[in-house]
């Protein structure tokens, strides 16, 4: 009893590290930039902002949790746009064919990747790695290699649209998926078994575990979910980029990353996949406003990514 | 275990095999009586389409045998494309080369081999290596953007840059170009200048980051349509039309729609059609002996409102 206790001490610290250093990005930068950072509708902007990666950080954060990564969720999410914006033109199909098609599209990449993973015995970063690759090429072969425009009004309100005239519907439906991932992770058989897929595969086996099963899952759920972001991406861009996208992955990882989730898998809470991918969305914004040149902010959100796993390291030392 | 495997190889090479049954033939096999060869770095969007569609186009019409090459970005294979050209002997060859210095040996190899060589588009590093070079000049571009714009905010206002990637050549002779401008409008201030990486996402979230730090910005100026269509739904999402204009490079098909709506104020065409057929003209008068510029600049065409119709498709 003792010991648990001073288990969930060290536990909590830790976490509470993050949340501070969230909250100190966010004093530090409220006070150099009281008249627009500060602003309410500017917080909003950045919820907004965050909603597109925060998606596809909860779809990374089950796979980084199962053990493995997926570097496929920026192509998927250029791909799904492709296929949304072609079948929204205006005049042709009801709102829900494009977004049945986006995210059918994303679900059956995932699915592919968790095969490869789960039956195929390949490591997540190749099998990805290669959907990666392909993915994207098969979206500039879909949109011949030009944004694919001209999509209805119904297709633009999807994610341009807001809920009582000032909340973007982007943060609700970021807010209500990650409502019900966390409750899959933390309150279900399934998520319990995903923590328990990443801690230690041989002993989740023996327990009796379908480990190629939770695999197949959560890999599936990632792409299902690049597939929902790929759409709202289209619907917020007003058009299917093939060329969008690039890099999210990256932004997806650093997000589960800086929310300390553990890289080598078994561990991490769903509010700090949260608290990453608004610590990115805000850096962005708050360097955007005063006008710091991008290349600076490069290396700004680099040192972040390492400061936080670095603190992720010695926490874990300490325990 | 091994037999999921192998199962999973089998399924994988079916897909893959079906994936490439399915794309068209891009290279047209080399004819033996081909006098002329046309090496595109691509076939993959609008703008190598309609180069190579104007190179063919020209050819037809001035009655020359011409073979096309898609180089499939890839530098090392279009220097061997360039390679087997020379030793089919091809009377002359138009380049728009994959890379500015990959195809600097091949080239200078097929003119020293007394083939010459017309470079399209995009310029190499070492431009003497060529026959000549047809093309646009990115300073230009950027100086009939920013003067449209310029002119538009009679000579005074706050103006943004959203640039293309970093050290790129068009993004270094786009902005170039806007700075030589301002140099006359000493009234116009730069208020923000970032990269937004050609790309449209990136630019909606940087110009909506923009909008809100409360600076005022009269004009959106972008290296290219992709940034610019971000720029203007940024704009558009916030209420702004009717202060902010945006102005874009390239003419894509998108862009080209918004300014015909009256929703992006300009955007400038790279002339793509002419630059082809100069190309293959110039090759067929150096085969003819006649004297060429090393460099031979096609103007730039600025669309606006006025103008669109002509060329939307």
């Amino acid at each position: 009893m003792n010991e648990n206790l001073k288990k969930f001490n060290i536990n909590s610290l830790r976490e509470l590290g993050i949340f501070l250093a969230f909250v100190f990005i966010l004093v530090v930068l409220m006070a150099l930039s009281p008249n627009a950072f500060a602003k309410p509708a500017n917080l909003i902007n950045i919820l907004k902002q965050a909603s597109i990666n925060g998606i596809l950080a909860t779809g990374m954060m089950f796979v980084i949790i199962s053990g493995g990564i997926d570097l496929s969720v920026g192509s998927i999410v250029a791909l799904s746009g492709v296929v949304a914006a072609s079948f929204a033109h205006p005049g042709e199909f009801p709102l829900y064919v494009p977004l049945i098609l986006a995210v059918g599209v994303g679900a059956i990449v995932g699915l592919i990747n968790g095969a490869g993973v789960a039956y195929g015995g390949l490591p997540p970063f190749i099998i990805t790695l290669g959907t990666m690759t392909i993915v994207r090429g098969v979206a500039l072969i879909a949109a011949n290699g030009q944004p694919v425009f001209n999509v209805t009004k119904e297709f633009e309100a999807t994610a341009g649209g807001f809920v009582f005239n000032n909340i973007p519907n982007l943060v609700i439906y970021y807010v209500v998926i990650t409502l019900i991932l966390a409750f899959v992770l933390t309150r279900t058989v399934f998520g319990r078994r995903v923590y328990a897929v990443g801690g230690n595969e041989i002993a989740a086996k023996v327990s009796g575990i379908n480990v190629e099963k939770i695999k197949l899952a959560v890999y599936s759920l990632s792409g299902f979910l690049a597939g929902i972001a790929g759409f709202l991406l289209a619907s917020r861009i007003i058009s299917g980029n093939p060329t969008s996208g690039q890099a999210y992955e990256l932004d997806a990882i650093a997000a589960v990353v800086i929310g300390g989730v553990s890289m080598s898998g078994g561990s991490g809470k769903w509010y700090g996949t949260v608290i990453g991918a608004l610590m990115i969305a805000i850096i962005s914004n708050g360097l955007d406003i005063l006008n710091v040149s991008s290349h600076f902010q490069l290396i700004i959100k680099g040192l972040i990514i390492i400061v936080a796993v670095l603190v992720d390291i010695k926490g874990k030392g300490k325990q | 275990m091994k037999k999921r495997l192998t199962v999973f190889v089998a399924v994988f090479m079916v897909l893959a095999l079906t994936l490439s049954a399915c794309q068209p033939a891009a290279t047209e096999a080399p004819a033996a009586a081909a006098k002329y060869a046309l090496m595109m770095s691509h076939m993959t969007n609008a703008f190598t389409i309609e180069m190579s569609d104007a190179v063919k186009a020209k050819a037809a019409e001035l009655g020359v045998d011409l073979t096309v090459n898609d180089g499939g970005q890839d530098p090392a294979k279009q220097a061997s494309q360039v390679e087997s050209a020379v030793t089919q002997g091809v009377s002359c060859i138009v380049i728009e080369p994959a890379s500015v210095d990959g195809l600097v040996p091949a080239i200078e190899a097929a003119t020293k081999a007394g083939i010459p060589v017309v470079v399209v588009n995009q310029k190499i590093s070492k431009p003497e290596a060529a026959s000549s070079f047809v093309g646009v000049s990115n300073v230009e571009g950027g100086i009939l953007e920013m003067k449209t714009a310029a002119e538009d905010l009679g000579g005074k206002g706050n103006v943004a840059f959203l640039l293309g990637p970093m050290g790129s050549d068009a993004q270094i002779g786009r902005t170039d170009g806007y700075k030589e401008v301002l140099k006359e409008y000493p009234d116009i201030k730069v208020v923000f200048e970032q990269t937004a990486n050609w790309k449209t996402d990136e630019a909606l979230a940087l110009v909506e980051n923009w909008l809100q730090s409360g600076t005022q910005i009269d004009a959106i100026v972008a290296n290219n349509d992709g940034m610019a269509m971000g720029a203007l739904k940024a704009v558009e999402d916030a209420k702004l039309s009717d202060k902010i204009k945006v102005y874009g490079l390239d003419a894509t098909p998108d862009a080209l729609a918004a300014v015909k709506d009256g929703k992006l104020a300009a955007t400038i065409s790279q002339s793509t059609t002419a630059q082809g057929q100069k190309a293959m003209e110039t090759c067929v008068a150096l085969v003819n002996g006649e004297k060429v510029d090393p460099e031979i600049l096609v103007e730039f065409t600025l669309i606006t409102k006025d103008n669109v119709g002509d060329y939307l498709k």
